[in-house]
């Protein structure tokens, strides 16, 4: 079952990098997004029980230390800011589940683990601009903290049913990582309910998103 | 008889369909937040739940939701406004068409 796991995941991180998008939809909606980064793999899907709440199940894999985590997390609308030509949100999200180790150094131990973090973005037609961060703890196996801003600006200003293109920047750190650096530019495209982001960061990682939700 | 059969089928078409335009409302609202297509999808998807709506389209450059009513179907103001929150935005003002 280990081995699936780290094949599957070993696959989605060469394919998949760190998606940002709203951890919320419209009320009903659900939402899969499939995440990757240096150090771990993730896939995250939500429902949004309101245009404020939206609860899902996430499962990640971090590779540097070898562990899985399975939880139930929580995504909440804490403010937004929306103006005649720009939006802002705020919002804060919180997992809780279960930490299961494939190092030999943890005997496969199993604890209790989760997150806390806050994410915020600003966007116009033009501009783009997010932080996020987020503070993991696992028990024995792992605490780390981590945090990201993104930056993006869209070479032309397209209408509803277009398709869209945004040049785009992400700076991740996290301190604990070895590489706990790490810059992204990519091109996000979308259209309709399909969002697409292909990159590679400066160690030549190439990175591909792909958010659908329904 | 056959020019008066043509005759009052052409009388019937066109009654109904200017019955049918008279009856059809059209609704604008202006929308505060409305710049990401992507986002925006959840008007169209809230919109689409509510019945007496036949369809709506969206413009960016304007920030401007159009809603088409059914025939003979209304949506109320406050309707309206909890259907844009909803959606995660907010209404800045409702017009109708004259």
């Amino acid at each position: 079952m280990n081995i699936l796991i780290k094949i599957i995941f070993g696959i989605l991180s060469f394919l998949f990098t760190e998606i940002t998008a709203r951890p919320i939809s419209y009320p009903g909606g659900w939402t899969v997004m499939l995440m990757n980064n240096n150090y771990k793999n993730s896939i995250h899907t939500h429902y949004s029980l309101s245009s404020k709440t939206s609860v899902g199940y996430r499962f990640e894999y971090f590779r540097e230390n070898e562990y899985s985590l399975n939880a139930l997390q929580i995504n909440r609308l804490l403010k937004r800011w929306n103006e005649p030509n720009s939006q802002a949100n705020l919002y804060i999200k919180a997992a809780i589940g279960n930490a299961n180790s494939h190092k030999k150094k943890f005997n496969e131990k199993s604890s209790l683990a989760g997150f806390l973090g806050f994410s915020g973005d600003w966007e116009s037609q033009r501009y783009f601009v997010s932080y996020d961060n987020r503070y993991n703890e696992a028990g024995e196996i792992d605490s780390f903290y981590q945090q990201s801003l993104r930056f993006g600006i869209a070479p032309y200003i397209g209408d509803y049913g277009d398709l869209h293109t945004w040049l785009m920047v992400k700076l991740e750190h996290i301190p604990e990582a070895h590489q706990n650096f790490s810059l992204t530019p990519h091109i996000r495209i979308f259209k309709g309910f399909h969002l697409l982001e292909v990159g590679a960061n400066l160690k030549r990682k190439v990175m591909l998103n792909y958010i659908y939700r329904y | 008889m056959k020019k008066l059969l043509i005759k009052i089928f052409t009388l019937i078409v066109l009654f109904n369909l200017s019955y049918s335009i008279g009856n059809t409302k059209v609704i604008y609202a202006y929308v505060n937040g409305l710049v990401c297509d992507f986002c925006a999808r959840s008007l169209e998807k809230n919109f689409e739940k509510e019945k007496s709506v036949k369809s709506i389209t969206i413009d960016l450059q304007q920030k401007l939701l159009t809603i088409v009513l059914k025939k003979d179907k209304k949506l109320e103001d406050s309707k309206i406004i909890k259907l844009v929150n909803d959606a995660g935005y907010d209404v800045k003002e409702i017009k109708y068409e004259k």
